[in-house]
């Protein structure tokens, strides 16, 4: 027998490189556990190439062209226990694929996944114990079945005890307003009831880690504001919130760490004040004046740096200055030397033109140190 | 393992009940399966009006291989008629949900739907069997009976392996139909009779490649007769224990094929 066999390649469920990983990255800057880790993350899916019509669709039958279709390409991802992350970007983004690779549901191309030291597509089951996911595309109760008859067969299959489930029971009541919904079937359900049901569904057996794939697709805003809380009270409990969202309001409400792709691959990475302090340094001040102004050159001159513009009717005046020089109040003060002021407000910056940024490829040249590289904490 | 045989109870339970939403089917499906079979034993019966006996097998012998088919295909219709969702679900995406519950995926599959027809089949099973015993020219003993239970369950099995393996091909097909696996069903159908009857490349091809004949023929054959079809018949469990674990393959093969949907 040769002493030097390369060892074969474990088959088993836990796999022992993962904790391995788990080891070299597990302390992050504050001390937390790094709980989600992908490396080298890829997703290539093959399509075939067919010319329009039925005229090519027959062409195909003969003669097979397929291309590929690059929907996640080298994608690191790091991220410890009790972060709520932003995963943002537009359509067609590689977000969802993402996500459906570290929940297990499709099996990478190439790149290593790790979730709380498992390979969630090659330890399925145990994978599902831990984790809970919610698309907000697709239900994930059983059709024909009242909510309640879902929500036992869960129970049954993760083997929670009856009194623990009475009480997660009684929890979704008092905050999604469960009750109503569980003598009801699903197909039933409209959009707003089931995806009240979903969550539900999902994080029954109190998972550590939550994706959520864009949960507020399509709700009014009543339900949008029960689910964000929700998810809001989750995080605060330590839970692990990875978030897929077009909805900006669902960011700022929830994380604190934005990652952004686009074509599949990772432009930004770090944290949601930080984006905006880096990204969104202008602010705006509008006030409404007492008297119209024939001209504000002289509060311009007051305000070095900062653009002043007044509207042609003379009585709005806008200033916009960057926050890092210049404080609301300097401008305040220096307006108020100059007229008086009925009215005034000041607009926050918004993840909106962060993400805006982004998709028109400007933030990848501003800061292209950030892509692919460290998370930046 | 006791855990898991409860849950898969469980599963096929609100099957039951997600059916019984639309109760007309449950009539409809199980009516349905008695009027099919039944008309099967009919032809049968019309062509033995004509010859007394094909390659030796007489009316009633032919019925119980019948029965076999019958029953084994109602008992995997019954527990098992999920494996022809697969096409849909992985179709649609749908697997999604099951991947994402801790409970065996393939079994999720082969519970999530009940198949009433199924009923029908093990009624009209047991009364063909009822009707044939009191014809054949036979000794029946205790011994004989178990072995019969058991080939029948072992009939199944390879029935259901043969079903999952056939509706795996949704896994590489893509599409939202199960024509694959139907065909190959119907292909099946063959075996309802004596397959000596046919060329040695369908014999082959029933035994061998796809072996449907191991659901009826060689069971049936290992019960009331002799002979090589007798000594075969005896290997059924083995050969259900081989088609399960080829469905369970080709399922284990497809899952990591598959692209979800709506990228």
């Amino acid at each position: 027998m040769p002493t030097h066999r390369p060892e074969p390649r474990r088959r088993s469920d836990v796999d022992f490189s993962a904790s391995v990983v788990g080891l070299a990255s597990a302390k992050v800057h504050d001390g937390s556990v790094t709980l989600i880790q992908a490396i080298g993350l890829r997703k290539v899916f093959r399509k075939p190439d067919k010319a329009p019509g039925i005229r090519g669709s027959l062409r195909h039958l003969v003669q097979r062209r397929y291309s590929e279709h690059v929907a996640v390409d080298s994608i690191d991802l790091s991220i410890a226990e009790g972060e709520a992350v932003a995963y943002v970007g537009p359509n067609g983004a590689g977000k969802s694929t993402t996500v459906k690779m570290l929940s297990g549901i499709l099996v990478p191309t190439a790149g290593q996944v790790h979730v709380d030291g498992l390979v969630p597509h090659r330890a399925r089951v145990e994978n599902a114990r831990r984790v809970g996911v919610v698309f907000g595309q697709r239900t994930q109760l059983w059709w024909d079945l009242p909510v309640r008859e879902s929500l036992e067969l869960l129970r049954d299959m993760h083997g929670i005890d009856r009194s623990r489930y009475q009480e997660r029971l009684e929890r979704f009541d008092s905050v999604l307003g469960l009750g109503d919904l569980l003598p009801v079937t699903a197909r039933k359900l409209s959009l707003g009831q089931r995806m009240r049901a979903d969550l539900a569904a999902a994080l029954l057996h109190e998972p550590r880690v939550v994706y959520l794939d864009e949960p507020t697709i399509g709700l009014d805003i009543s339900v949008k504001d029960r689910v964000r809380s929700f998810v809001r009270q989750l995080v605060s409990e330590g839970t692990t919130v990875m978030l897929t969202t077009h909805d900006l309001s669902d960011i700022e409400e929830i994380c604190q760490r934005i990652i952004i792709i686009d074509e599949g691959r990772l432009v930004y990475d770090g944290n949601l004040q930080a984006v905006k302090d880096t990204h969104v340094r202008e602010r705006t001040m509008s006030f409404e004046l007492e008297d119209s102004l024939l001209g504000a050159d002289q509060i311009a001159a007051r305000l070095p740096g900062a653009r002043v513009h007044l509207e042609s009717n003379g009585r709005e005046l806008a200033v916009t200055f960057d926050r890092m020089t210049l404080g609301a109040r300097q401008v305040l003060s220096a307006v108020l030397a100059e007229v008086e002021i009925v009215d005034m407000h000041i607009d926050e910056p918004a993840i909106e033109s962060v993400v805006r940024k982004v998709y028109a490829g400007q933030l990848q040249a501003e800061h292209g140190g950030a892509t692919n590289s460290e998370p930046m904490r | 393992m006791r855990r898991t045989i409860r849950l898969y109870r469980r599963l096929l339970g609100a099957q039951v009940r997600a059916t019984l939403e639309y109760e007309a089917d449950f009539w409809i499906m199980s009516l349905s399966a008695v009027l099919v079979q039944g008309i099967g034993v009919v032809f049968l019966w019309a062509i033995f009006e004509s010859i007394p006996e094909i390659n030796g097998w007489r009316f009633w012998e032919v019925v119980l291989i019948y029965a076999f088919v019958v029953i084994s295909e109602g008992l995997s219709t019954l527990f098992t008629q999920g494996a022809w969702t697969l096409a849909v679900t992985v179709n649609f995406g749908q697997l999604d949900a099951l991947l994402m519950r801790p409970f065996p995926p393939l079994l999720q599959v082969l519970s999530s739907e009940v198949g009433f027809n199924g009923l029908g089949n093990l009624v009209l099973g047991i009364g063909l069997v009822a009707a044939a015993v009191r014809h054949v020219d036979f000794t029946w003993s205790p011994g004989r009976i178990a072995l019969g239970v058991i080939l029948v369950i072992a009939a199944a099995g390879v029935k259901i392996g043969l079903n999952l393996l056939t509706n795996c091909a949704a896994f590489w097909l893509r599409s939202p139909y199960s024509m694959f696996a139907f065909s190959m069903h119907t292909f099946g159908e063959l075996a309802r009779f004596p397959i000596t009857i046919y060329g040695l490349g369908v014999r082959i091809a029933i035994t061998a490649v796809l072996p449907y004949a191991f659901m009826s023929y060689f069971p049936a054959a290992a019960v009331l007769s002799d002979g090589t079809a007798r000594l075969l018949g005896l290997l059924t469990p083995l050969v259900a224990i081989y088609c399960l674990w080829l469905g369970a393959t080709a399922f284990r093969l497809g899952l990591s094929r598959y692209e979800s949907s709506g990228h």
